[in-house]
């Protein structure tokens, strides 16, 4: 189960965050905040490296384009899970998980891939809205509305 | 093992373990002693087989014992030698270090193979040493007796602690191991009981040979662990016993040690354990080949831990070969000479040498057994190659026949210090079938540490193993791996003390940013930084945890300078601003005020935009009470670590929405004296070419000059967002270039309403002034704000610049009126009756220190400038003639001021004398005579005599304004009504040194003109005199009062309020000769007849302006005036009067000459001779002149009769034609004339010409009217003569 949900943007500051409060007392926006900020490291350095990987192979052009947006577990602590995604416009959305809830423990890839693309879909809607700036914090109550929902959905 | 060692790298698996000790009292040179020693950190050691080792050594400051513990797991644990450094005064003092010394050798006796100590006693000649005991000294300053005394320790204490060493492992304290005992003085004598190497040294000696000494140290370790290497290598696998760690004793009780399986595992372990002495001997290759295989054993029989520590092993001694530079972290400054790899000349150099007890200790070994034998090549790591599948035994043999050859070999080379890479012996490894490459040492690492993580008590061991595989990921530049390792020390579950947890943060922070990770670096620096302080923690250190949280700054993108923060607000703000309390109250814990307001201030700042007006407010408030304690200024505070915190300013509290320095006040405002000229025709174009760059350059170059040493201005609009009233004190402008003296300000800011607040100050120098922003203390806190800084919505100029002028002087200007009235304002209002004057004393004063060189008064005003003239009156050289005006001093201006008016009501000309118009026109220009006149004249005069005016006689007529082109504009000056004259007098001033400036003051001067009299009609009429005329003038008095109108010199005339009389005045005739060069000269032909019309009116008008004389006088009041006709008008017939003849008559009749104002009387039927003279006044001769006489009767009611056929009869021509009349000749005419019945006639003698006086222009004494090129003037004798013809 998803406990938080951050856009980030080009330049790593926040776009958004949202959490769930359903989680302990501990999990309060804070620390929600400090997991996101942290797994962002790791975000970078696996952006830098599959790119330098794809320079190498400069040859395989075509698996440049097919890159996954999806990076997979960032890290994990003993609570929380991190998976990240990365659009191609640099926008980085991250998604964590909370391994202590029974159903956040044993959480499947697949499924968090899927959690992260239908985020994807809802920022690519949130930003169509044409009085939205680009670089601007997402203040859509409906981008938020959604968002929990999918958190709550993902179970 | 309970003490984890968070700087352990791989490396140090290959370290012999020493540690250096300070003891007694604090050595001054200890650090550089000891950075000394760290260098020696490599040293080659020929072994036996003549083989170069190379041998690492790792120093500490301190070694935990329980440590020690896991020697038998990891070798490189074991603490094996002690250098201690230890300073004495006096002999209490020695015997205490010394006491200590071998303590510490108690201590660690376990494991402790040799030690040597630096004792430091006062003074720096010591002598004489001595050694109680034996009574032994040796001369220290004596190179050879130190070279013997260390030769004598050699063969005393050194072989046999290898003996001991080498035989038992309890060998310390070494029994027979006789120290040297050197003391410094006679008087000092070590305890009996110290047993240790010393050596002795002043204590500013420069301690040439400590490296020497290390050397010996590290060497003598050499040869006890390969003795070791040796030992274990020669055992019987079968017998050896079980190598614990030290968690695993009792898991082992009661076990059947027999088994196959223990056998194996003894096996395995011993196994691993001699790699482990194998890679500590420097024989890296043969390490790899040893852990491979013990790693084999060990997997068979499931032995995790060991198995663990068998690849933990595998990877470091790959690791050292593939990544040789983690061994040289420490950058090597020796000289390269310095490097000595030949066998001979470090032969030469070594101070050992074989000695017997080291002889006896082999004594059975075969002399023969050299390096030949034995090449070093086989030990090689390119002997590794040959030897893949070597086992045990072969290499225990090889091992052996090695120690054997020892003896003979022995050549203990002290290649202390070498800078090089032991790479040349090393390369060949890395063909070695058991090297692991990089990918397969991060494996092997993992697989480690997941075994480690088996067992709970090897968490220490665990969480260093991370560290290193992390180090090692680092090294690899795999930053992704590294973090992996890292993340994994996070969840070990150790049992620390919290000082141990910070150490972990704090290397894991470390690491992070090794590899990139600053977020993570910041994070675990902020988790250590609050474990500092934690409940958990016995004794919080706030200082330690306010640093990490300071250098945890970068981490979450955060700048200390408050600039760039708001410019680049990049990072997570609300991370952010948690971390910026953190440290608010880290820095106020650890008692500094002062950071804590700075980062208070900074986080009020900085995260403005970020913050919540709640939030706001609380800062604010949490900031006011912090700055209570210290008051935070725009200086940088420099931290004990040398670090600078830059300013904070406050810009955001008050919100500064507006910023302009403004001109000075009209009436100090510099001008320029000279107006520069106007740069072409074009006051205005829309065209700027290069306009784009000139602006860019002159943003905020303001236009205006501010001058030196006055107080100029500065406008702000200032906004307090804080919900509470805010007291912004000490305000002052910040400012560039030329010395300013500003003023400060105090205001109080009312919440949320823009203030408009003035800054001011005073520039005191000439130049160019920059003014940067402006200074506020506020909140407690000082801040500076500069214009560039200024929060985004805001876009100012990083600075103004203004020009600063020299000084200039300051006026004040008083006026005083002669009535009395005084205003030392700017404003004097003041009323004045038309024709009154009065005059007005302006008194400069220059209240400057400057004295005032120039002065220029000019006037403005709605009138124009003619006019004005007239007003105002002042003597200009009577002001240049007070100049210079010194400074206080007082100089007036005497300014006379005139109601000057058009006394002249032509305004009146529209409304009644409409019906008179109609007979005057007739006679302009007319050539047809006028039988009216004489009658009119009397008329008049009973008018006049009766001093009311009949409107309703034709007597006077009034000018037509058709013909009144030159006379003042009408809408000026209506006579009539009152007037408001608003005038400005322009004082222009300057003086000192800045005299291409001036000031300007201006006095404003309200004059009300009021109406006093008016002339609303007027006339002339010959006078009883030829050469005189009667100006009739209808003067109305427009006030209310009573007043006495002097119209000549005796003669005066009371008019009431606002009614009018007729008063006569006489006057001479113009003359010819009153040239008044006005306009003609350059007028052309065609316009030349109206022309001098003109200017003869224009010169008549002026003659009569100049001769009237009128003054009047208020009776009431006392006031009085002059009046004027000045613009009178004067119609044809007017002219003629107002003129002078040119011709002068002379009529008689019957040879008398006739009197003006004569009447002749004859009988009817009589005959009278008419004789007309006519003398020609002009300076010219006149041509073509007609004199004629007509005779008429004038009815008197304006029909004349001039069909007089019936009753009169002349004899002789009525008419005669002159052709020419020279100047000053004179024509006589005379005809007789003969009146049939009796009755009223008069005679209208009159003389034309038909030639036109063009040809010269100078003499204007006719104006010719070319009426159909006949005639052109007409003179006339008037009055006519009248004869009344009776019976």
């Amino acid at each position: 189960m998803a406990v938080c949900v951050a856009v980030i943007g080009k330049d790593n500051a926040p776009l958004y965050i949202g959490g769930i409060g359903i989680d302990t007392s501990t999990d309060n926006e804070l620390s929600r905040q400090w997991l996101v900020h942290t797994a962002l490291d790791a975000l970078e350095e696996r952006l830098v490296s599959s790119n330098t990987t794809t320079a190498n192979t400069a040859t395989n052009a075509a698996r440049t384009d097919l890159r996954d947006l999806y990076l997979g577990l960032l890290y994990s602590t003993d609570t929380h899970k991190i998976y990240g995604y990365v659009t191609n416009t640099r926008i980085k959305l991250v998604l964590v998980t909370s391994s202590t809830s029974p159903s956040g423990s044993n959480i499947r890839d697949a499924e968090v891939r899927t959690a992260l693309r239908r985020l994807h879909a809802l920022y690519a809607d949130a930003i169509c809205n044409p009085f939205h700036l680009p670089g601007d914090q997402i203040t859509s109550i409906k981008f938020d509305k959604q968002v929990k929902n999918l958190m709550l959905n993902n179970v | 093992m309970s003490h984890p060692d968070y700087t352990q790298e791989t490396q140090h698996h290959a370290c012999l373990l020493v540690l250096v000790r300070g003891i007694g009292g604090v050595l001054k040179n200890f650090n550089k002693l000891w950075e000394r020693i760290q260098k020696i950190n490599n040293i080659k050691v020929t072994d036996s087989n003549g083989q170069v080792r190379d041998i690492w050594v790792r120093y500490v400051r301190d070694y935990p014992v329980e440590n020690n513990d896991w020697g038998d797991f990891q070798t490189h644990r074991r603490l094996l030698g002690l250098i201690s450094i230890s300073k004495f005064t006096n002999q209490v003092e020695l015997n205490e270090v010394c006491r200590v010394h071998e303590s510490l050798k108690v201590k660690y006796t376990n494991t402790l193979y040799d030690s040597r100590a630096f004792m430091f006693g006062p003074g720096s000649n010591l002598k004489k040493p001595e050694q109680e005991p034996e009574t032994y000294s040796v001369g220290l300053d004596d190179d050879k007796v130190a070279k013997e005394k260390l030769t004598f320790s050699d063969k005393i204490s050194l072989p046999s602690e290898q003996i001991d060493s080498l035989s038992s492992t309890d060998s310390f304290p070494r029994s027979s191991s006789s120290a040297s005992y050197s003391l410094p003085e006679e008087n000092f004598t070590t305890p009996s009981n110290f047993k240790t190497h010393a050596m002795f040294y002043g204590e500013n000696d420069p301690v040439l040979d400590l490296e020497q000494h290390v050397a010996d140290l590290i060497n003598s370790l050499f040869w006890v662990v390969e003795s070791k290497r040796l030992e274990r290598s020669k055992e019987k696998l079968e017998k050896v016993s079980l190598l614990l760690a030290p968690f695993e004793k009792r898991d082992f009780v009661g076990l059947d040690m027999e088994s196959r399986n223990n056998k194996k595992r003894c096996m395995g372990r011993v196994t691993k354990n001699l790699a482990d002495l194998t890679l500590q001997a420097g024989l890296v290759g043969e390490s790899l080949t040893l852990y491979h295989s013990s790693a084999e054993i060990l997997k068979s029989v499931n032995d995790w831990l060991w198995l663990a520590a068998a690849k933990e092993g595998h990877c470091a001694a790959s690791a050292i070969l593939i990544y040789p530079n983690l061994r040289n972290s420490t950058p090597l400054q020796r000289n390269a000479s310095l490097q000595e790899n030949s066998p001979l000349k470090l032969k030469s150099l070594s101070l050992y040498q074989p000695s017997d007890p080291f002889r006896k200790f082999k004594p059975n070994s075969p002399l023969k057994v050299s390096s030949p034998v034995n090449p070093p090549s086989e030990l090689t790591p390119s002997s590794s190659d040959s030897m893949e599948t070597s086992s045990r035994q072969s290499e225990s043999e090889n091992a052996d026949t090695e120690s054997l050859s020892s003896d003979i070999e022995y050549q203990s080379q002290r290649s202390y210090l070498t800078p090089d890479l032991p790479s040349i012996p090393r390369q060949p490894h890395l063909q070695s079938q058991h090297l692991l490459s990089g990918e397969d040492i991060a494996e092997r690492y993992r697989k480690a540490i997941i075994h480690y993580s088996k067992y709970q008590n090897a968490g220490i061991i665990e969480t260093e193993a991370c560290f290193k595989a992390a180090r090692i990921a680092v090294e690899q530049n795999n930053s992704l791996i590294a973090s992996g390792f890292l993340q994994n020390v996070m969840f070990i579950n150790l049992m620390l003390s919290e000082q141990e947890k910070i150490q972990r943060f704090d290397t894991l922070a470390e690491l992070y940013k090794e590899i990139g990770f600053l977020r993570k670096a910041a994070f675990c620096q902020r988790l250590a930084a609050t474990r500092h302080v934690s409940a958990n923690n016995p004794n919080p250190d706030w200082r330690r945890c306010y640093y990490l949280m300071l250098h945890s700054f970068p981490g979450h993108r955060l700048s200390l300078d408050p600039g760039y923060a708001v410019q680049h607000q990049v990072g997570w703000p609300v991370l952010q601003i948690q971390l910026l309390q953190e440290v608010v109250v880290a820095a106020k814990r650890m008692v500094h005020p002062a950071l804590a307001t700075r980062h208070m201030t900074f986080l009020l700042q900085a995260m403005w935009p970020h913050l919540g007006k709640h939030e706001q407010r609380d800062l604010a408030i949490q900031l006011q009470a912090l700055s209570a304690q210290c008051e935070g200024g725009p200086v940088p505070l420099v931290l004990e670590t040398g670090e600078v915190i830059p300013p904070a300013n406050l810009t955001h509290v008050p919100h500064c929405s507006h910023f302009t320095p403004r001109p000075l006040p009209p009436p100090r405002m510099p001008h320029l004296i000279k107006s520069k000229p106007q740069q072409g025709p074009f006051i205005f174009t829309p065209i700027h070419f290069g306009s784009l760059e000139r602006t860019k350059k002159d943003e905020g170059k303001m236009e205006y000059l501010w001058v030196e040493d006055d107080i100029c201005e500065v406008q702000m609009k200032l906004t307090n967002p804080l919900p509470f009233e805010l007291k912004v004190s000490n305000m002052r402008l910040l400012t560039s270039g030329v010395v300013f003296e500003s003023i400060p300000e105090t205001i109080i800011l009312p919440p949320d309403s823009p203030t408009t607040v003035n800054l001011h100050g005073t520039p005191k120098e000439v130049g160019e002034l920059q003014i940067l922003g402006y200074s506020t203390h506020t909140l407690g806190v000082k801040s500076n704000c500069r214009l560039k800084n200024m929060p985004l919505p805001n876009k100012f100029p990083s600075s103004f610049s203004l020009d600063v002028i020299p000084k200039l002087p300051t006026i004040t200007i008083e006026t005083e009126l002669i009535s009395g009235i005084e205003s030392c304002g700017s404003v004097t209002n003041l009323s004045l009756y038309n024709g009154e004057s009065t005059e007005c004393t302006i008194k400069i004063t220059n209240t400057s220190s400057v004295p005032i060189e120039y002065l220029d008064i000019s006037l403005q005003s709605n009138m124009d400038s003619q006019l004005q003239s007239k007003v105002f009156q002042w003597s200009n050289d009577d002001v240049q003639s007070q100049l210079p005006i010194k400074p206080n001093a007082v100089a007036t201006i005497m300014m006379k001021l005139y109601g000057e008016a058009d006394f002249l009501d032509l305004g009146g000309c529209d409304l009644f004398p409409n019906s008179l118009t109609s007979n005057y026109p007739s006679r302009v220009g007319s050539p047809v005579p006028h039988a009216s006149l004489p009658t009119q004249s009397s008329n008049q005069q009973n008018s006049l005599s009766s001093g009311l005016i009949n409107r309703t006689s034709g007597s006077f007529r009034s000018t037509n304004s058709q013909t009144t082109s030159w006379s003042a504009p009408l809408s000026v000056m209506p006579p009539s009504r009152g007037r408001q004259i608003e005038t400005q007098i322009l004082l222009r001033y300057a003086g000192g040194v800045g005299s291409e400036y001036c000031r300007q003051s201006t006095l404003q001067v309200n004059l009300e003109l009021l109406p006093s009299v008016s002339i609303t009609h007027w006339d002339v009429l010959p006078a009883e005199i030829p050469s005189q005329l009667y100006l009739v003038l209808d003067v109305t008095n427009l006030t209310s009062e009573e007043l006495d109108l002097q119209y000549t010199d005796n003669k005066n005339i009371l008019i009431e309020g606002k009614e009018s009389c007729r008063v006569p005045v006489p006057l001479d005739r113009c003359p010819f000769n009153v040239t008044t060069k006005t306009n003609d000269d350059t007028i052309d032909t065609k316009s030349i007849s109206t022309s001098c019309s003109n200017s003869l009116e224009l010169m008549c008008s002026d003659h009569i302006t100049n001769k009237v004389d009128l003054r009047w006088k208020l009776v009431q009041s006392n006031i009085n005036g002059k009046a004027s006709v000045k613009g009178i008008t004067l119609s044809q017939a007017m002219m003629d009067i107002v003129r002078m003849s040119p011709l002068n008559w002379e009529v008689s009749i019957n040879n008398q000459c006739i009197k003006p104002q004569e009447e002749y009387s004859c009988n009817a039927g009589e005959c009278l001779s008419l004789g007309v003279c006519i003398g020609n006044h002009l300076s010219r001769p006149l041509h073509k002149l007609c004199l004629s006489v007509q005779f008429y009767q004038d009815y008197n009611n304006g029909v004349m009769n001039y069909k007089l056929d019936n009753s009169v009869a002349t004899a002789g021509n009525n008419k005669i034609v002159l052709s020419t009349l020279e100047e000053t000749a004179k024509a006589y005419h005379e005809c007789t004339v003969v009146f049939l019945t009796p009755g009223e006639f008069k005679i209208d003698i009159q003389c034309s010409t038909t030639e036109p006086l063009t040809d010269d222009p100078n003499i204007k004494d006719m104006s010719i009217h070319q009426c159909a090129g006949e005639i052109s003037h007409v003179w006339r004798f008037i009055p006519p003569v009248a004869i009344s013809v009776t019976d």
